[in-house]
């Protein structure tokens, strides 16, 4: 298995505990480059931005935050930042003001006034808030908000506005949906199903997945009934898939990602790409069509997924990482390569976030258990695997041709392409080497 | 805290943990494309690119070399193949064995005469010659020797803690390497001020060849030593104010490929006359290269400036990574940078200068470097040896791939447009060449 070392990383102070879902990357400021938001046991928010240690922006919140994001929550073509508590609180951000007022009194940006801090709105939903995601679930091309709780609930939830505008509250969570289900939900994703419309999943138990039905999108002619979002039958909107293979202990704790990139060249099926990892060490790639495309076995305590294009060829690999710093990525051929961190993991995500470069990145980010977060910003590979020049070369168009231009053809070997590289044009004329082909 | 290197022309194709860590003199090429590294207990890990189902892959696996009891610290290894007409792989391993009530050092010997498995280092492994010490090892080297009755011979030389470096050579009637007098076949490695931490060895053109050794006490001493006569023809030292940690002598020119003592794959005959250069590296100070020592002996010195800054340097290479001919300075320091320096000459009667061109931090402080072809495709690539484990760094493929492409498109214009003014006198002459001969004869048209 091929491993190797990231070097180039960027430590960030944070003092904090959190949650592992209490970290994400995305753009807060809707500048078209991504920041790290991070929420705290103590209820703060931070914004991390480029590769400045101390938070660019911080907010207090109400109760121990569990779970943050960033996204079109409320559809209004701008990025919130939402911060949901253990205890029911949900908070939303507006940081597309904060960092106009910030960059206007740069110099004096202690004097911001208490208001600015303040969440742009905040309500109370269902507590024991475990995992958020914001994304359309529905296919309505709209973003839902879903929250899986630790009591095995899982509630989507709209943003409404008033219809009458001169109604003086800016919108609220309506919930579309309670969902029960068996085991633990440590995972929430959207993936393409085989028709190519949104399915949520979450992820079960020993390996499992579970797919959501949005009930609300049938119910629309034929009953539209009172109470019908929070209807209690769990069973029939919640379809268990257990995946077969080895025989899983059927409590690990599981984790999932959907929507993985393909990439231009297989257009062709619509069906999505998820991932599945456990804390045992399985991980497996599958599509929505139920079809497994690979399976790996480490012997490693896997708890967490992410999904990151580190070759830039628009696939997305499969990025797993281990308590220990263990870190694994996977590509849609298998092809495996490691990287070790060096310390313990609290929390880890991937994604694109503008560290030093000015535009946004491939990076890996590890909350340590010191008071500090590692962002490994150079992590882009030029491929997967292990290769050489010649076979580089051999792919190259132009390469045998302009070969048997100079009458060679039928065989290329090391020292041909050593004299390419070595011999530049205007010296060692007099060499007489010998060239056996 | 990261500069940015624009020109860091690498990218990390694998690294490989050990399981204790190494020391400067722990990494070793054994064979053409096989690398041999020594961890501290007693483990040794072969490392290559096996080619499987058409893939290459990076492989570190442990070789089992008999006769490293478990108790053996390993200070120092090198592997040479023998010089024609012999044949075969020979790898020396030097450790302490310390089983507490007295630390006994060694030196053991790994060479198979089994036909076939000349090789094999598996089989070389099982095969060895173990001789005690009477001195703590440092640096252990092999370099050629002319021999009385003609040919040449690859022999050891290691320093010690005697203040003394001691040779080891093959025993033809015996089939055996033994210790014989170092001054026999070395006058100026006698009588040396202090131990002695690194050597090096360079055979030039006149059958002379260029000595140096560092020591402990930061005196450098080197001396041309006429190989056929084996007579000191001049002899220089310098005094630093730290122990030596490296001495590296390289030629500096506009030539592509230099005769290296180590390069057994390749090696231009009828090279231009170039200056020898020589490279000190201590431990306190600033790396100095000392220019032209033949002509000016250690007199014309050049700092490598900000080389202290990152705590000790402790490897150095000097070789071309950019592939235009001129050759860089690398040095690995202990503060867990890789810097490269560039020869930016000044003009004519002007000396040049080495400039800092990027640097690279590591996770770990570095040890060793070693550049070698290990993917057999004609493309060094670059072995780094920290204190964790083996790092290889692969020249970028596709910005290499690139620059062959290039340099390919000029070599089938340079034909054209020559063929074009030749084609009338070819039309008289008979034109048989083989294809091979062509090429060569292309590669070397000069372009303008």
């Amino acid at each position: 298995m091929r491993s190797l070392n990231y070097v180039h990383r960027v430590s960030l102070d944070f003092t904090g505990t959190l949650f592992p879902h209490a970290i994400c990357l995305g753009d807060a400021d809707n500048d078209s480059l991504n920041e790290l938001v991070v929420g705290d046991t103590n209820g703060k928010l931070l914004v991390y931005k480029n590769d400045d240690s101390k938070p660019w922006i911080t907010r207090s919140c109400v109760g121990m935050l569990t779970c943050v994001g960033v996204g079109d929550v409320c559809n209004k073509g701008k990025n919130f930042v939402v911060a949901v508590g253990a205890e029911g609180w949900f908070h939303l951000f507006d940081l597309t003001a904060a960092a106009a007022s910030k960059a206007d009194s740069s110099s004096q940006h202690e004097f911001q006034s208490p208001d600015d801090q303040k969440p742009f709105f905040t309500q109370h939903i269902p507590a024991n808030t475990k995992v958020i995601l914001i994304s359309d679930i529905d296919g309505d091309g709209r973003c839902e908000l879903v929250v899986g709780y630790t009591d095995r609930v899982v509630r989507a939830f709209r943003w409404e506005e008033p219809s009458d505008s001169s109604d003086a509250g800016p919108g609220q969570l309506i919930l579309l949906k309670k969902w029960l289900l068996e085991g633990q939900v440590d995972s929430l994703t959207v993936n393409p199903g085989p028709e190519g419309l949104p399915e949520l999943m979450v992820s079960q138990p020993g390996c499992g997945y579970a797919i959501l039905l949005c009930s609300w999108t049938q119910q629309d002619s034929s009953d539209s009934g009172d109470d019908a979002p929070a209807t209690e039958g769990p069973s029939r909107d919640v379809v268990l898939h257990l995946t077969t293979g080895r025989i899983h202990n059927k409590n690990v704790s599981t984790h999932l990602i959907g929507s993985i990139s393909k990439g231009s060249k297989e257009e062709s099926s619509t069906c999505g790409l998820f991932a599945l990892c456990t804390l045992d060490g399985t991980l497996k790639l599958m599509d929505s069509s139920e079809q497994l495309l690979w399976s790996v076995q480490v012997d490693h305590q896997l708890f967490a997924l992410q999904k990151l294009d580190v070759t830039g060829d628009g696939r997305e690999e499969v990025v797993a990482c281990a308590w220990d710093g263990q870190t694994y990525i996977i590509d849609h051929n298998r092809t495996v390569v490691r990287f070790q961190f060096d310390e313990n993991v609290n929390a880890f995500c991937a994604g694109q976030y503008t560290c030093k470069e000015g535009k946004n990145g491939p990076c890996l980010v590890y909350v340590s258990f010191n008071h500090k977060i590692y962002i490994y910003w150079k992590v882009e590979l030029e491929r997967m695997e292990s290769t050489n020049l010649l076979r580089v070369l051999e792919e190259k168009p132009g390469f045998k041709s302009h070969l048997k231009m100079l009458g060679v053809g039928k065989y290329v070997g090391s020292s041909v392409i050593k004299l390419l590289i070595f011999t530049r044009s205007g010296y060692r004329r007099n060499s007489s080497l010998y060239i056996r082909m | 805290e990261e500069k940015p290197c624009a020109s860091y022309p690498f990218v990390e194709d694998s690294f490989s943990r050990f399981p204790s860590q190494s020391n400067i003199y722990g990494l070793c090429q054994a064979g053409e494309q096989e690398l041999l590294a020594a961890t501290l207990k007693g483990k040794v890990v072969c490392f290559r690119y096996q080619e499987l189902q058409q893939k290459i892959r990076p492989v570190a696996k442990e070789v089992q070399f008999t006769y490293i009891p478990v108790d053996a610290e390993i200070v120092s290894i090198d592997a040479f193949i023998k010089s024609p007409p012999k044949r075969g792989l020979v790898v020396g391993i030097t450790f302490i064995k310390d089983s507490g009530d007295k630390a006994t050092p060694f030196l053991n010997i790994y060479c198979d005469y089994e036909p076939g498995s000349e090789f094999n280092l598996e089989s070389i492994a099982q095969s060895c010659l173990n001789l005690e010490l009477q001195f703590t090892p440092f640096q252990l080297y092999h370099t050629e020797v002319q021999c009385a009755e003609g040919g040449s011979e690859t022999v050891f030389l290691l320093s010690g803690h005697d203040q003394r470096i001691h040779l080891y050579k093959e025993n033809a009637s015996l089939h055996q390497f033994e210790e014989q007098p170092v001054e026999r076949l070395f006058p100026e490695l006698q009588q040396l001020p202090s131990n002695v931490l690194w050597m090096d060895i360079l055979s030039i053109a006149g059958g002379r060849r260029l000595s140096v050794f560092g020591c402990q006490n930061g005196c450098v001493g080197l001396a041309v030593v006429s190989q056929t006569e084996l007579e000191v023809l001049q002899s220089w030292r310098v005094q630093f104010d730290s122990p030596i940690s490296t001495v590296l002598l390289f030629p500096l020119s506009f030539q592509t490929e230099c005769t290296s003592r180590l390069s057994v794959s390749f090696s231009f005959p009828g090279v231009e006359m170039e200056s020898y250069n020589l490279l000190v590296t201590s431990t306190i100070e600033m790396a100095v290269v000392y220019r032209d020592v033949q002509k000016h002996g250690l007199s014309q010195s050049t700092c490598l400036l900000e080389s202290d800054q990152w705590d000790a340097v402790v490897c150095a290479l000097v070789i071309d990574l950019d592939f235009d001919g001129q050759k860089e300075v690398l040095l690995g320091t202990y503060g867990q940078e890789l810097l490269c320096y560039k020869f930016q000459p000044m003009g004519s009667g002007q000396n040049g200068q080495f400039q800092l061109q990027w640097r690279r931090s590591f996770k770990s402080p570095l040890l060793s470097l070693i550049y070698l072809d290990l993917t057999a495709d004609g493309l060094q690539e670059l072995a780094v040896l920290t204190l964790k484990g083996l790092h290889i760094l692969q020249h970028s493929l596709t910005s290499t791939a690139d620059l062959v492409l290039e340099r390919l498109t000029q070599r089938v214009s340079a034909l054209m447009a020559s063929s074009e003014v030749e084609s009338a006198r070819a039309q008289h002459t008979e034109d048989n060449e083989a294809p091979a001969q062509k090429l060569e004869c292309t590669l070397q048209t000069p372009l303008d």
